[in-house]
């Protein structure tokens, strides 16, 4: 019951509508009350043939009241809890979002987004559960059964039903009994489900092995072992599953039994009428639901609660990436320079970085090449601050970056990632990310800059084209030029691009790198790339082994120096005649 | 929008008519269940008769005589139990049959998909196609499970209910009969509204989940661009869209549902009440009439309410139904036998004749390809990516239908081929060396269960994968984990070999893996390789040329063509593209472009 104080924040947030609400839903369960208790009394009148027309009309307009009120308290009750438990979830989703925006990139390297998604959808879904079934339940079989029990005893005859409600407890105990074992074997489903899942999923990958060794015929005889186990499993569940109705008219026409047997002792005693046991019979038919209610209480509850501990422990957790205290909110600018003894990444000890002093003056471009995993991303993110250096110093103009906010730091810098990340959105509002009130002038301009332009005009909405998982398919080559366009529309202090021609050809390439030249006279680019053609003509190229500069300078100093540099601009050339099948030479 | 539009027009006869279809299977168990259906139903709407007489004939006249009364104390116990126990039975058997349908449907949609042929793999992503033999599957047993056995339950309880009442009262049973208008009417209008409604929200879940997942993947680029406060407005939006959706949800549902359902059960109630208490003002009423058909009344609804809260699931059932039902469709099949020649693979000659082919009927991958390779040679398939040779491995396999030219084994076109003599007879080892769930001996053994303990040993062994294998703790019975994630790139690749060889295949298909791997893997890979070759036919491709020097004939493909064909010396003497190439891989470039130059 503790995810009712844990919730207590919203309640008391929701007060008005949570209070109205429970008095109205407490308000309906005693007009349902008010039916049975009019069927007795007319049974009675016409047994006894007291009865008369206007009696009965005075009485079924009485009915008709009741009638109308219970379907509007019942309607109002309904719309204020749930109402409110949607609410709750809205809520939720939007602070878990919010929270997600803070959160450093450290923390989605960590995290799987499948996992996260599931705390906003699932375990959104059972905090709201508990805040309005929960509620429900709570309420209902609290007062509810209360107040059946309390009518039945006062209005027709206490001893009556204390014989009638002996069987009662046995159904609680029961369906709660079932409903622990329901929810082991649930699991055990789900676990078979999720292991035919992973079964599909292997031969869906593996298919083309499958096809080359004829494996399609064991294979499917795998799966129909695999989907027989979750039948099994499922089987098994419907076992219990299918236990609940039974056993609940069964005991529940055990009790009518006894009410049937001892009340006509009763009548024929004369303590009791027909009238009232007729009444008695439906009262007991309303015990039902409150006592089921009772068990489910439990299960909502329990689901709710580890929910909502998973959501408030991911709440909980700080972003490591902060402002620090007194930071400059002016946007940096100026020479870039790194001075990183060693740098290694929070989680493991193994050093990325070393021994790193680079100085890249404003206007300067600084070329950075080297094999995969050198260390060259991490250098770019480090600028970024997407971590903090253990050692050393990074500073932007002199300033270290981390002594302005996080937003002026970004301000400053453009930045075109390895992989490229477009959302579902149109192509114009893709490149007019970072800055939505862009005029479509500004957008085409930076699409040309980026040799983009061509080919959106070839596709049939132009700008308006959807991108992204649900519009048309970029080719990566695309998606690259689109986010260098989106980097280049905010006109950045500082550029990077992180292996961001990597999918573009040769000639497209020389293209932007020219447009780069003329558009950013003045502002700072760092460039890595696998293709040395990117940094040809930087002003400063090093190159990175293992988080070390092995060579650095102009491209002409390292062509000279006749190191790792040369000999890969040498390959590159010769591959590049390869590819155009050697006909270029 | 695929997902929305889907769930905006479903044609919904067919695709249930196909679905109902499934029931003929199940002919004797489905009517044995719905007898029993039939007995607990009885059972339970005589169980109130036996109260009326109770009431009418005993308790009313006062008249207790013992032994009637503990015969009719005995019949409702009896009554009771035997519903129990029937319904007991007749849910589970329900169940029971539904599951086996499923089962049936999934196992025939993972059938199909298993004949289906590499081109609608290509076109197809891995996710979406596991989703709908395993998630769609789920959804439709959903539908059998819940639904449709909580519909027949529920009507047959209904109709049951106006049985008891016709028996007991004509008239008043004609009357209660006013209140099926009323209900219908109710479920018709709640069904239009809801799954208007329902879908909205199925919509904006959908939105609402596509853009927390697409946030949360570029959650960094967001950081970078300064845009948090922007997409925290943007998803606050859906989010409240989604809340409006799900708000109007509840108030048709606080509307239509238990609510209305119980005006109708109070109209009922009236109506009996007034009919018994005119009824009364002449005639001398039967109380226990009165007190069945109120009971009546009350169990009435209940089936009501269960109908109305299952209208939901079955929109969604039936657009999953459709997605099933589109891939068993599906006429993108694997390439078969045709003929029944049933060649055998004997010398293991191969021949390709003027192949010409393209994967989407617009842009030719290979084009005029002819090559013969001999009995026991070795034919090298070599160029940058993109220039065909993984197509070449690709026909030869079988894997595509080929329309221009021919492949030919031993003569025998390659179409003439039963399934099982290609698969055993050519031996393909890929580049992306795939692993099972199991144990290393199950990964070299696949289904081939004639294959021996011993002759899995003798495999590893020739390829030298023995080395590592006997220093696992538990050897040949190391269990491998999902993409054989446990052992090393050149380990799996060791591994695809064995698999190969435990087969001894007279024609061997090579694609050389292009991941770089250790030294000592790397020199066992290489022997291996050779002793593999020895008396096979070997069509290889290869990435690094110096695997290759001793094959019988290089072919050097460029853009779909055979640009230059000889054995090594003799390509490198006319120093075209492979001269080249050669040169690049072995670090002789930089002379050749300053001499170039």
């Amino acid at each position: 019951m503790r995810i009712f104080i844990d919730l207590w924040w919203f309640f008391k947030q929701e007060r008005l509508k949570y209070s109205l609400g429970v008095l109205f839903l407490m308000l309906s369960s005693f007009l349902s009350l008010i039916p049975p208790h009019v069927v007795g009394v007319l049974v009675d009148d016409i047994r006894t043939k007291s009865l008369t027309p206007v009696l009965l009309g005075k009485w079924i307009l009485f009915l008709v009241i009741i009638g109308v009120i219970y379907y509007f308290t019942g309607f109002l009750w309904r719309q204020l809890i749930f109402g409110s438990s949607i609410i709750l979830a809205n809520q939720l989703r939007n602070d878990l979002y919010k929270h997600f925006t803070k959160l450093s990139p450290n923390f989605f390297q960590k995290r799987r987004i499948g996992d996260l998604m599931a705390h906003a959808t699932n375990d959104v879904n059972a905090v709201q559960g508990a805040a309005g079934e929960g509620i429900l339940t709570l309420v209902d079989s609290m007062t509810m059964g209360t107040m059946v029990i309390m009518t039945m005893s006062a209005l027709i005859s206490w001893k009556l039903t204390i014989i009638t409600l002996l069987p009662m407890p046995i159904m609680v105990m029961l369906t709660m009994y079932y409903g622990a074992l329901l929810h082991k074997r649930f699991g055990r489903a789900q676990a078979a489900f999720s292991d035919l899942n992973d079964k599909v999923q292997e031969n869906v990958s593996g298919v083309r092995v499958i096809k080359a060794f004829g494996e399609e015929k064991a294979q499917i005889k795998m799966f129909q072992n695999a989907s027989r186990d979750v039948v099994n499993k499922n089987i098994a569940v419907a076992k219990i599953d299918s236990l609940f109705d039974p056993t609940i008219t069964f005991i529940v026409a055990i009790c009518y039994f006894l009410a049937l047997i001892f009340g006509a002792k009763y009548v024929v005693e004369g303590s009791m009428t027909i009238g009232g046991l007729t009444s008695f019979t439906l009262y007991l038919g309303q015990l039902v639901w409150p006592m089921l209610a009772f068990g489910f209480l439990f299960n909502i509850v329990e689901r709710g609660s580890a929910s909502y501990d998973r959501i408030r422990k991911l709440l909980a957790i700080k972003p490591e990436i902060t402002d620090k205290k007194g930071a400059s909110a002016k946007i940096p600018s100026g020479a870039v320079e790194y001075a990183i003894p060693r740098f290694h990444y929070p989680e493991s000890a193994a050093e990325v970085l070393s021994d790193i002093q680079i100085k890249v003056e404003q206007g300067q471009t600084l070329g950075i090449v080297g094999k995969t995993g050198a260390g060259k991303t991490t250098l770019l993110r480090l600028l970024l601050r997407e971590f903090d250096l253990q050692e050393g110093k990074l500073c932007i103009g002199g300033t270290s970056i981390s002594d302005v906010t996080l937003e002026a730091l970004r301000s400053a810098i453009g930045y075109v990632p390895q992989d490229h990340i477009l959302f579902s959105a149109t192509i114009a509002e893709n490149i007019a990310f970072a800055k939505p009130e862009a005029t479509r002038e500004e957008i085409e301009r930076v699409a040309k800059l980026a040799s983009i332009h061509e080919d959106i005009l070839h596709f049939k909405e132009g700008y308006e084209t959807i991108v992204g998982e649900r519009g048309v398919t970029l080719s990566g080559g695309q998606k690259q030029r689109i986010s260098i366009a989106r980097a280049l529309l905010a006109h950045p202090e500082i550029l990077i691009f992180d292996d961001s021609l990597s999918a573009v050809d040769a000639r497209t390439e020389v293209s932007i790198l020219q447009a780069l030249k003329r558009e950013r006279s003045n502002k700072t680019t760092l460039i890595s790339a696998h293709r040395l053609s990117a940094v040809e003509h930087a002003d400063l190229i090093i190159v990175l082994e293992e988080g070390k500069i092995i060579e650095q300078g102009t491209h002409e100093d390292l062509i000279e120096q006749h190191g790792w540099y040369a000999e890969m601009y040498a390959h590159q050339q010769l591959e590049s005649l390869v590819s155009e099948g050697g006909q270029k030479a | 929008m695929n997902e929305e539009e889907k769930l905006m027009n479903v044609s919904g006869r067919s695709v249930m008519k196909r679905l109902l279809s499934y029931l003929n299977y199940h002919k004797g168990k489905v009517t044995f269940t719905l007898f029993v259906l039939l007995i607990a139903t009885a059972a339970d709407v005589l169980g109130p008769i036996v109260m009326k007489i109770f009431i009418d004939d005993y308790l009313t006249p006062r008249i207790f005589p013992v032994r009637p009364l503990i015969l009719l104390a005995g019949a409702f116990l009896a009554l009771y139990s035997i519903s129990a126990l029937f319904n007991y039975y007749q849910v589970i058997s329900f169940q029971k049959i539904a599951l086996a349908i499923i089962q049936r449907m999934r196992v025939e949609v993972f059938a199909k998909v298993q004949h289906l042929g590499l081109r609608f793999y290509d076109q197809t992503p891995g996710g979406s196609l596991v989703s709908r033999i395993t998630n769609d599957t789920e959804t439709i047993k959903d539908l059998y499970v819940t639904v449709l056995s909580t519909i027949v339950n529920s009507t047959v309880m209904m109709i049951g209910i106006f049985a008891g009442m016709f028996f007991l009262d004509v008239k008043l049973a004609l009357i209660c009969f006013i209140l099926m208008p009323f209900l219908i009417v109710l479920m018709w209008v709640y069904r239009t509204l809801s799954s208007k409604i329902y879908r909205v929200t199925r919509i904006k879940l959908s939105q609402l989940n596509a853009k927390l997942n697409e946030s949360l993947q570029g959650m960094a680029m967001i950081q970078a661009m300064r845009q948090e406060k922007r997409l925290r407005n943007e998803f606050g939006k859906i989010n409240g869209d989604h809340k409006r959706a799900m708000l109007k949800s509840v108030r048709l549902n606080s509307l239509m549902l238990r609510s209305a359902v119980y005006s109708v059960y109070l109209l009922g109630l009236i109506m009996i009440l007034g009919f018994f208490g005119i009824q009364s003002f002449d005639h001398v009423v039967k109380i226990g009439v009165l007190y069945a058909f109120i009971n009546y009344l009350d169990r009435f609804f209940d089936p009501i309410n269960q109908i109305m809260q299952q209208l939901t699931i079955f929109q969604q059932a039936m657009v999953s139904a459709e997605r099933v039902f589109g891939l068993l469709d599906d006429e993108r099949m694997a390439p078969v036998q045709q003929g029944s020649s049933n060649p055998k693979v004997e010398e293991g000659k191969v021949e390709f004749r003027n192949v010409t082919f393209s994967y989407d009927g617009k842009t030719d991958v290979l084009k005029n390809i002819s090559f013969t390779a001999n009995p026991g040679e070795t034919v090298a398939l070599v160029g940058h990516t993109g220039s065909g040779k993984s197509s070449i491995i690709n026909l030869l396999m079988r894997f595509y239908p080929i329309e221009h030219g021919g492949v030919f084994i031993d003569g025998a076109p390659l179409t003439a081929y039963s399934d099982d003599e290609l698969r055993t007879r050519i031996g393909l080892v890929l580049q992306d060396s795939f692993m099972f769930v199991g144990d290393v001996a199950d990964n070299i053994r696949l289904s081939h269960e004639h294959i021996s303990e011993k002759q899995i040993e003798e495999a590893a062994e020739f390829v030298q994968a023995d080395r590592f294998i006997n220093k696992l703790p538990n050897q040949y019975h190391e269990p491998v984990g999902e993409r054989g994630a446990t052992f090393s790139s050149g380990q799996r690749q060791l591994l695809s070999f064995a698999r190969t060889m435990a087969l001894s295949p007279k024609i061997l298909v090579l694609d050389e893996a292009t991941a770089s791997v250790d030294t000592e893997t790397e020199e066992a890979i290489q022997t291996a390789l050779s002793k593999m070759r020895k008396g096979r036919t070997t069509i290889a491709i290869a990435h690094r040329l110096s695997t290759i020097q001793d094959a019988d004939q290089i072919l050097v493909l460029h853009r779909g063509e055979i640009v230059e064909r000889g054995t090594h010396q003799e390509l490198l003497q006319k120093g075209g593209l492979y001269f080249n190439m050669y040169q690049l891989q072995h670090g002789k470039g930089m002379e050749h472009v300053s001499s170039a130059q």
